[in-house]
């Protein structure tokens, strides 16, 4: 099986890479985002952390989207998932490939929106280094289990995007919150106290939408029509 | 038959409710006002329900297949929806009338409220076009996650509300006896008021189904 | 794992429903090794349907579907490709491979792609293809996995005269090497001559299930 999701995700990896929109459209609506709510900035002040951290979860949440829809739209083009459903290969390997595939390219876009919030929100990382890292790992998981599990519920629709991320963004409340907050921290001269609770929320949110998704995953990629 | 005894008990219950609460209840230290609080509980109370409905109903239709319980899933989350904006109104009045504000970071309004944006997208998702089994099968999906995630809000929320000073936490006490007695006839009068509109739906959802039988052809081969 | 002489699958009393109307119900039928079933019927009728059930695609509504050969031994081919545009064929082969469990290697790879008569596009992008050309990507793809039973979704569908023949050609030949095929065409005159067993649907049940060579096609079911 895991096989089988490596075979998934790397093709999926490289048909993103080479052929994909998803990527490219996913970075510069991100960037765009960035840098429109710069304007926000009154004159003279700063924009605050708590602001650009929201910011930065925001981007990523809109990115997550259009990676996600990219990535399964690679099977609709010419009926793949039909194959992949009719082989023997379990359809588990497909969450799992579509999720590390989706978290690479996330991580990949995340690589360009920090530095962007550090320079065009005016902002400085004070840290620890590792509670960042710990919550971007934490939460792009999170991101990445859903839109795994529901990036495949709008397919074949037209305005497949606004659809999923209308779903998706009430959902992710929960991860973007404690995003929003540890990044706050790290933006912050000051203590970073009380980040136990957010993490742990983190964390209690990728255990039980793993589990939802193993068992809710064939549900979703099926071949009914 | 069900439906019209569920109505009738709910038209009965709904004037003693109205009653109790304008001449039984006594008038709180706020003033008249905190009398908007014995429609926002049940309101909020039912919605959270049709809620639980839709996620158990969501949880049959997937091991048994049987699209009634689709149906269900359906009604719930509609009547959850309508529930809940009728709370949100009501809490929103409240809120303005008790702190001066539209909107305070409470953990359970922001809880209805970000329920109420899940649900909305749940609506939203059964009317897309699909094709019938396909979409029974992503909304029971739906359904599932979607009430899964309400302790998880109401824990982020919290959680929010207690980092920053400007969030209010709600009073609940100081209740009176005359009081409790208020709010649990509104929550069996919007009880027998959520059977029926439940009931009724459902069961108009499935003559539009049966309907749908009789006339539509499929073209698919 | 089939018994000797017994059906490599066997559909019985299936029923299917979308919501509460009926596509068919009480369709029996079995597909014996070494046959080629033709299933007949007109738009609506619920052909596909009836194929993504027997493929495991899809659940019937009432009924059951058993299947005596393992999943690694069947394949699918729609009228769709399941090609990926973005990938060489070589790497559309290998993909679907692994898929199925296997590691062929690039020789073997490169010897089915010759096999339908594309070698010299092995490391082009699948996405430039002609249709009969991704078509005959996709039977390389059932050659790879060596099936028991195929399930062919009207293949035939947009193929040029040269990759139509070729086609029939190769599903006489899986079925000369004893490899059941399940087949839904629209070419159903021509093709009935073909098969063994013609499976007709038609008024949401089984019209008709039995020797080829007995069924009449009354009109022309395109």
């Amino acid at each position: 099986m895991l096989k089988r999701a490596a075979a998934m995700a790397s093709k999926d990896l490289k048909l993103s890479v080479s052929g994909g929109q998803g990527l490219v459209q996913a970075v510069l609506l991100g960037l765009l985002l960035i840098f429109l709510f710069s304007l926000s900035k009154p004159l003279g002040g700063a924009i605050s952390a708590q602001a650009a951290g929201a910011i930065f979860w925001l981007a990523s949440a809109f990115g997550l989207v259009l990676v996600f829809n990219d990535l399964f739209a690679i099977e609709e083009a010419n009926g793949a998932r039909m194959g992949i459903l009719s082989s023997p290969a379990p359809v588990h390997a497909v969450w799992i490939g579509k999720g590390v595939a989706g978290l690479c390219l996330l991580l990949v876009s995340q690589l360009v929106f920090l530095p962007a919030t550090v320079a065009f929100l005016d902002q400085t990382v004070h840290g620890p280094w590792w509670l960042m890292l710990v919550t971007l790992a934490g939460a792009d998981i999170g991101l990445v289990v859903i839109g795994a599990l529901l990036g495949a519920l709008s397919q074949g629709q037209a305005a497949r995007e606004s659809l999923l991320s209308v779903i998706v963004f009430p959902l992710l409340l929960p991860v973007l919150l404690s995003g929003i907050t540890l990044f706050s921290m790290c933006f912050s001269p000051g203590t970073s106290e009380g980040f136990d609770g957010w993490l742990g929320l983190i964390f209690a949110f990728d255990a039980l939408f793993s589990g939802a998704g193993l068992f809710l995953f064939p549900f979703v990629y099926s071949g009914e029509e | 038959m069900k439906v019209k005894i569920l109505a009738a008990l709910s038209g009965v219950a709904l004037l003693v409710h109205q009653y109790m609460i304008w001449h039984y209840a006594p008038v709180a230290q706020s003033g008249p006002v905190q009398k908007i609080f014995y429609m926002h509980l049940p309101c909020s109370w039912w919605a959270l329900v049709s809620f639980f409905v839709v996620f158990v109903s969501s949880l049959l239709y997937l091991f048994r297949r049987d699209p009634a319980y689709d149906r269900v899933a359906g009604a719930a989350a509609e009547l959850g929806v309508l529930f809940a904006t009728l709370s949100l109104v009501t809490g929103s009045v409240w809120a303005r009338a008790e702190w001066g504000h539209w909107w305070v970071w409470d953990p359970k309004l922001t809880t209805a409220l970000i329920m109420w944006y899940v649900y909305a997208g749940y609506l939203v998702l059964r009317s897309t076009p699909m094709g019938r089994d396909r979409k029974a099968l992503v909304c029971a999906v739906l359904g599932i996650v979607a009430f899964l995630d309400v302790p998880l809000v109401f824990f982020a929320a919290k959680l929010w509300g207690s980092a920053h000073p400007d969030g209010l936490a709600r009073q609940g006490s100081g209740m009176e006896p005359r009081m409790w007695h208020t709010v649990f006839a509104g929550l069996v009068a919007f009880g027998f008021m959520w059977g029926a509109l439940l009931l009724t739906r459902a069961g108009q959802l499935g003559r539009m189904a049966r309907l749908e039988a009789m006339l539509v052809w499929d073209d698919e081969e | 794992m089939a018994p000797a002489g017994g059906a490599l699958l066997a559909v019985k009393r299936a029923a299917k429903f979308y919501g509460s109307k009926l596509v068919f119900k009480e369709v029996t039928c079995e597909v014996r090794p070494g046959e080629i079933v033709l299933v007949a019927g007109p738009n609506g009728a619920g052909k596909s349907t009836l194929m993504r059930i027997m493929a495991g695609l899809s659940r019937p509504s009432a009924g059951e579907v058993t299947l005596h050969v393992e999943p690694e031994c069947t394949a699918y081919l729609g009228h769709s490709t399941f090609i990926y545009p973005g990938m060489t064929a070589l790497a559309n082969l290998g993909f679907w491979g692994t898929m199925y469990g296997l590691s062929p290697s690039r020789e073997e790879l490169t010897a089915l792609l010759a096999r339908v008569g594309l070698e010299r596009a092995a490391e082009e992008k699948a996405g430039s293809f002609s249709r009969g050309m991704a078509q005959r990507l996709n039977l390389a793809r059932i050659y790879l996995v060596n099936p028991r039973l195929i399930f062919l979704d009207e293949p035939g569908t947009g193929l040029d005269p040269r990759s139509l023949a070729l086609l029939r050609r190769e599903i006489v030949a899986f079925r000369d090497q004893g490899t059941s095929v399940v087949w839904i065409s629209h070419h159903v005159r021509e093709d009935a001559a073909l098969a063994d067993t013609v499976l007709a649907l038609g008024g949401r049940r089984v019209e008709y299930f039995g020797p080829a060579a007995e069924y009449e096609v009354e009109v022309e079911t395109c």
